[in-house]
């Protein structure tokens, strides 16, 4: 255990101050962007879902910064602590921050005399986040690109934004705000399908599909 | 040297999964969004409606925006856009009855039941007097104001009603007059039709709705693409390698800059071919004189310089960092700026906004009236993107010599 929150610590400390930084940001200045007071339930829903949420894009793909370096990469790869279950602990970490600020923004709005239920609202906004953000973990995972990891879960956020309801079906991302639950459980679902996808293929091949590419040693 | 850099960085952008990911992106919304779209037909005589317009008539725009105001009052939600953003405003019990003061004085009406009553009679009306009528297809929300207001009066009582609301709602003096639309008759169809042919060559006002919906992807996706090119040789090790090099930094930055953009207008031109054959097809079976060029015109006058624009972002904070700062950042720009523009929507009213909307193929004269304000707002984007590419080149040249070695990592390592 110990040595797992050793591996927060530093992640804490050097891998992910910036993007909690940024999320923090992203909540501080909602109130000049959109009603936060006074929200019935489905208007609530909207600044969560359309908002807040997009935090799981910022946190996500960070786990995998810190070996972004190929010969880092090795390195760590070649110790005894799997690193799938590195990986996993700045996971946990990432998603332990989210959920905290999700939980102060949530209590905020209820101060702020916005009526909705909030357990539905912060586990239906919790598996949205989780979503985007294992839609990057994934890609990220798949190709080692950064950029990819942060571009897929944006463009799934626009297709959502325009004609998302008819194409994404089961996985619309904005259902709370059309009063409906059933696609959070299936974005959770595949938050958890895309987040172990995205860790194996990481892990897989050390790297993603770009290294397959590389010269193998021969023994 | 310049051409040979540039045609080797078009070949890099063609291996990069960034490139054509945001190529499926384009091509996407365009299917969703533009793919079955028909084109505007003449209107015929005894048609049920005809769309609505914009009165100008004090007496439509008092009824209307009080029968709105009757309405949202009902709902006890008030859409406003305080900063150029969509906000759900839901009052406190106080300034809810500051608004049912306001709704007595100008309409007579006396509390909720009052109002819930004749909003009640206005649609039973509408929708033949079944209570579950189709009230979307029913006429706006009118009312008669009280006897005796006048217009300057019911413009102060307004005004304190978007006071109320914390400005930017429908009561205030700018959003009052799109309160009354009214329907159009044959003839203001007419009208808006022989514009759309005669002033636009009906390929003008469909290339203008064409470039809303490729702006709205083009304002974000770009960065990707400058973001990971720039990451790209120091992933590669192949930074130091081209410092050495004798090519110019004048050169190597903007012919990547050049390539980026060409490269993103270039799918943008083979994706408006598709709906310019259907206005050509339309056009000639209708013996209308087309613009051939309208999309071509749209597509270098109203997406390229966003393009400029937010290629230009991601170039110098990616070369200025080091990171994906610039993701984030542009991410946050693109955000305030459709948000911005939700209101504006119908077009006219394009301001300073990265992404200036006109979502109708109609609105000639608000684009026409507006096009000064539309052009400098695109000259601006496209010199504020020279200049940041100078920057770029700049801080890449102080690379080169050593003098400039920034990045977030290094930073905090040199404080230990």
């Amino acid at each position: 255990m110990e040595k797992y929150w050793q591996i927060e610590k530093m992640n804490l400390k050097y891998h992910v101050p910036f993007h909690v930084l940024a999320c923090v940001l992203l909540l501080a200045v909602s109130p000049l962007l959109m009603g936060t007071e006074n929200l019935p339930a489905a208007d609530t829903a909207k600044v969560l879902e359309y908002y807040v949420a997009l935090m799981g894009i910022v946190m996500a793909p960070p786990i995998f910064l810190p070996e972004q370096n190929r010969d880092i990469r090795e390195l760590v790869f070649a110790k005894y602590t799997d690193s799938a279950a590195v990986y996993l602990a700045r996971l946990l970490g990432n998603m332990l921050i989210l959920g905290v600020l999700l939980g102060v923004y949530l209590w905020t709005l209820k101060n702020n005399r916005c009526e909705f239920p909030a357990v539905r609202y912060y586990f239906g906004v919790f598996a949205e986040m989780l979503f985007l953000g294992g839609l990057g973990l994934f890609f990220y995972g798949v190709s080692d690109n950064y950029v990819l990891g942060y571009m897929v879960p944006v463009i799934y956020y626009l297709i959502a934004l325009g004609s998302g309801e008819k194409y994404l079906k089961l996985f619309y991302p904005f259902s709370m705000s059309a009063e409906r639950y059933a696609e959070k459980i299936y974005l959770f679902a595949a938050a958890v399908v895309l987040t172990a996808g995205g860790v194996y293929f990481r892990c897989r091949s050390h790297g993603g599909i770009c290294c397959c590419s590389r010269p193998r040693i021969r023994s | 040297m310049f051409g040979q850099l540039f045609i080797s960085e078009c070949r890099q952008l063609t291996r990069s999964i960034i490139y054509w990911l945001s190529i499926l992106a384009l091509a996407f919304t365009f299917v969703a969004q533009l793919g079955g779209a028909e084109i505007m037909a003449e209107p015929k005589k005894g048609q049920a409606e005809y769309g609505y317009k914009q009165s100008d008539d004090q007496d439509v725009i008092m009824r209307m925006t009080l029968g709105h105001l009757l309405e949202e009052y009902s709902w006890r939600s008030y859409t406003t856009y305080p900063v150029g953003f969509y906000k759900s405003v839901t009052l406190s019990e106080e300034e809810e009855a500051r608004i049912g003061e306001i709704i007595e004085e100008t309409t007579g009406l006396s509390g909720t039941d009052q109002v819930e009553k004749k909003i009640s009679a206005w649609y039973s009306a509408q929708t033949g007097g079944g209570e579950d009528g189709p009230a979307d297809m029913a006429k706006p929300m009118e009312i008669e104001p009280a006897a005796g207001l006048d217009f300057a009066r019911f413009e102060m009582l307004m005004d304190k009603a978007d006071h109320i609301l914390g400005g930017g709602s429908s009561y205030a003096k700018e959003y009052r007059g799109s309160n009354a639309k009214v329907p159009m008759t044959y003839e203001d169809a007419m009208d808006a039709y022989r514009e759309l042919v005669e002033k636009d060559s009906l390929t003008g006002g469909y290339a203008r709705l064409f470039s809303d919906y490729m702006v709205i992807f083009l304002g974000i996706l770009p960065v990707f693409l400058a973001v990971s090119r720039g990451l790209k040789d120091r992933r590669a090790g192949m930074q130091d390698l081209i410092y050495t090099r004798q090519c110019p930094s004048a050169v190597i930055i903007p012919g990547r800059y050049l390539a980026m953009v060409v490269m993103l207008v270039i799918p943008v031109l083979v994706i408006s071919v598709f709906p310019l054959l259907g206005c050509l097809k339309y056009a000639s079976a209708a013996g209308i004189s087309a613009d051939v060029f309208a999309y071509v015109k749209y597509t270098f006058g109203w997406l390229l310089p966003t393009v400029m624009a937010v290629t230009a972002v991601g170039m110098v904070l990616t070369e200025l960092t080091g990171t994906v700062i610039a993701v984030l950042v542009q991410g946050a720009w693109w955000f305030i700026s459709v948000f911005a523009g939700t209101g504006r929507i119908e077009g006219g009213m394009y301001g300073w906004n990265l992404i200036p909307r006109h979502n109708t193929e109609l609105n000639w004269k608000g684009y026409h009236e507006n096009f000064p304000q539309l052009a400098s707002n695109r000259i601006f984007y496209a010199c504020f993107a020279i200049v940041l590419v100078a920057c770029a080149t700049f801080i890449y040249s102080q690379k080169r010599k050593g003098r400039y070695r920034l990045s977030w990592k290094n930073t905090g390592r040199s404080k230990k």
